[in-house]
């Protein structure tokens, strides 16, 4: 709670606003500050990627504090839309994700409402359960690619009308993975200070309050599950064009444990904190990385650890400190 | 396609399934916590067998004692560490740290066992038995018989011993069983370690039907979720007999409809089972 108070009302909102634009302008330059290399482009451009599936995962966790373990299945759901509707039927970009936002709303819905009078538990165990399931739909039919998935996704396309947007490399995907990350930042800010954000907090920090305003825990649990869908989902459409590949791997846990160990490390509720997350955890594997299993055992590692020692992550050990050293 | 038959592998498979089960159905209904790593501890009681017998020479009953002593103190340091958590009820998090560990238990294992597909050794499961045109193996029998009896002996401890109720005091209220002497640590500690030899000893005994990878695990939790959601939360009863029909299900639905899609067949009867009966099918 403290978190957003001190956000919105320690600085004066022009000043605000130019330190966004600020930070935007450095962010959308980074690589080329960074050397402009293409693993500069590519490994920035897979940051912005990964944070937006976080932040799917962020909104259930942080805002409503339930756990869903299903997300990497609308993950998934937006690698194969972009996969299939480009590579069978040649629409572009826009098309795409349209049909992925559409399609991530109804399986989000649909597992929704089958929860919604269950236990919080269940919630998590269905979920969960969907996306294996998922996984062995993805792996045995073949009209959705079936075990070798679909190879030779052509560059993304996004005609603006006038001229046409090709993203074909890595260097032409980052404007495209940025300005997605925006819109993600963008909307999460919007819903935390939303009707369905708040009730949603206060579901989550004051059961009783809630109750007695006649709030219905489930339904908001589903209405914040719907939304979060399509974030993910859209994260998962731009690493299809990004890797020209989807595959049964994209329901790999990695990605759960991924999008969950983004989201505790910095801590909860912080609006920057997926994206910090996600940057800290991808420096590691690209830039550090000690081999596979090692790499597992680290994440999941990280998880568990910050969960058990420290529930409110890098930010609550900062807070700490601040407190011990005034 | 002989319906005796099917019926004879789906008793073989839903044993197997009630029996995995059985840990987690003690875990989640009585102590009321929850364990996502609980496929990666099956992939490891099938290893820690494996290794036992492979690499140690053991003969079989001894390996799957070895498999037990190895996860129950796996499974007691991940409780100790997790004791924080369970103490305050915090199951969103214990979901969390659980998963992120049995990801942890995978990447080890993949290290420690390498990355290739083993079998286990068993003479068990070899020797078959025919009768007439029905067959089965001796492992499928000692499954059998093993569940069934398991099964007996924690219903029987759960609801006739004293401690059963201690548990059960446990769960509905850590902090006022304290009050009354009761030391709730030490009932977690224990529920939990019996959830991992449990599902060590599944493993140990239904493992060798198949080959066995660092990978596996996923579709052995999901028949679990389905077992113990089907049979009602804590039921043991119906858990074993959730774990038996589910067993039915799949062998007739494999023969019958596709043998690749099971697994999302059972998800479908967890689905239809949560909203006609949310609370599972033994709940009044």
């Amino acid at each position: 709670m403290t978190v957003i108070e001190s956000q919105s009302s320690s600085l004066a909102p022009s000043l605000r606003a130019v330190a966004v634009v600020v930070l935007v302008a450095v962010g959308f330059f980074l690589p080329r500050l960074l050397g402009g290399t293409s693993v500069a482009y590519s490994t920035l451009t897979t940051i912005a990627i990964f944070a937006v599936m976080c932040y799917g995962v962020d909104i259930v966790l942080s805002y409503l504090g339930e756990v869903s373990l299903g997300h990497t299945l609308f993950w998934a759901v937006g690698g194969y839309t972009a996969a299939n509707l480009s590579v069978k039927y040649g629409m572009n970009g826009w098309s795409t994700a349209i049909a992925t936002i559409g399609l991530c709303i109804i399986a989000a819905a649909f597992l929704g409402v089958v929860t919604l009078r269950t236990r919080e538990f269940v919630f998590s165990l269905v979920t969960y359960a969907a996306a294996v399931v998922a996984y062995e739909i993805a792996f045995n039919w073949d009209a959705v690619g079936g075990s070798d998935g679909i190879v030779g996704i052509s560059a993304l396309k996004l005609p603006f009308g006038f001229a046409t947007y090709v993203g074909g490399t890595q260097e032409e995907l980052w404007p495209v993975a940025f300005a997605l990350l925006l819109l993600t930042l963008a909307f999460i800010a919007r819903f935390r200070r939303s009707r369905l954000g708040t009730t949603a907090l206060m579901v989550q920090m004051n059961p009783p309050l809630a109750a007695s305003l006649g709030v219905d825990p489930r339904k908001v649990r589903l209405a914040v599950f719907v939304i979060s869908a399509p974030i993910t989902g859209l994260a998962g459409w731009l690493y299809a064009y990004q890797r020209a590949y989807v595959g049964p791997d994209m329901f790999e846990t990695y990605f759960l444990v991924m999008m969950l160990t983004a989201v505790v490390v910095v801590g909860r509720r912080v609006l920057v904190g997926p994206l910090i997350g996600t940057a800290i955890l991808i420096a590691q594997q690209n830039l550090l990385s000690l081999g596979g299993d090692w790499n597992k055992i680290i994440l999941g590692s990280v998880l568990a650890l910050v969960l058990i020692f420290w529930p409110t992550g890098l930010i609550g050990l900062l807070r700490r400190f601040g407190k011990a050293r005034a | 396609m002989n319906i005796a038959q099917q019926i004879v592998n789906g008793l073989v498979l839903g044993s197997g399934y009630a029996c995995i089960a059985l840990g987690w159905t003690i875990l989640l209904g009585v102590a009321r916590l929850v364990n996502f790593a609980h496929g990666q501890l099956y992939m490891l009681g099938a290893f820690a067998t494996w290794y036992a017998m492979v690499k140690l020479g053991l003969p079989y009953p001894l390996a799957i004692l070895a498999a037990i002593v190895a996860l129950a103190v796996l499974g007691a340091l991940m409780q100790s560490a997790m004791m924080g958590l369970v103490m305050t009820q915090n199951l969103t998090s214990l979901m969390i740290v659980t998963l992120g560990l049995g990801y942890v238990l995978q990447g080890g294992s993949a290290l420690i066992f390498g990355g290739n597909p083993q079998t286990l050794p068993g003479t068990l499961s070899r020797a078959k038995v025919d009768l007439g045109s029905l067959w089965f193996t001796w492992q499928d029998v000692l499954v059998l018989v093993a569940t069934l009896l398991l099964y007996a002996a924690v219903w029987l401890f759960t609801q006739k011993t004293r401690f059963g109720s201690v548990i059960r005091a446990v769960a509905e209220d850590p902090k006022l069983a304290e009050l009354f002497g009761i030391n709730a640590r030490v009932v977690y500690l224990l529920v939990f370690v019996f959830e991992c030899s449990a599902v060590a000893l599944g493993a140990a005994l239904v493992a060798p039907r198949s080959p066995i990878l660092t990978s596996m695990g996923f579709n052995e939790v999901i028949m679990t979720f389905v077992v113990v959601v089907l049979g009602g939360i804590g039921s043991i009863g119906g858990a074993l007999i959730a774990g038996l029909g589910l067993g039915l299900f799949i062998a007739f639905f494999g023969a019958f409809v596709a043998q690749a899609y099971t697994t999302a067949a059972a998800f479908g009867v967890l689905l239809a089972l949560l909203v006609v009966r949310p609370a599972g099918l033994s709940a009044k």
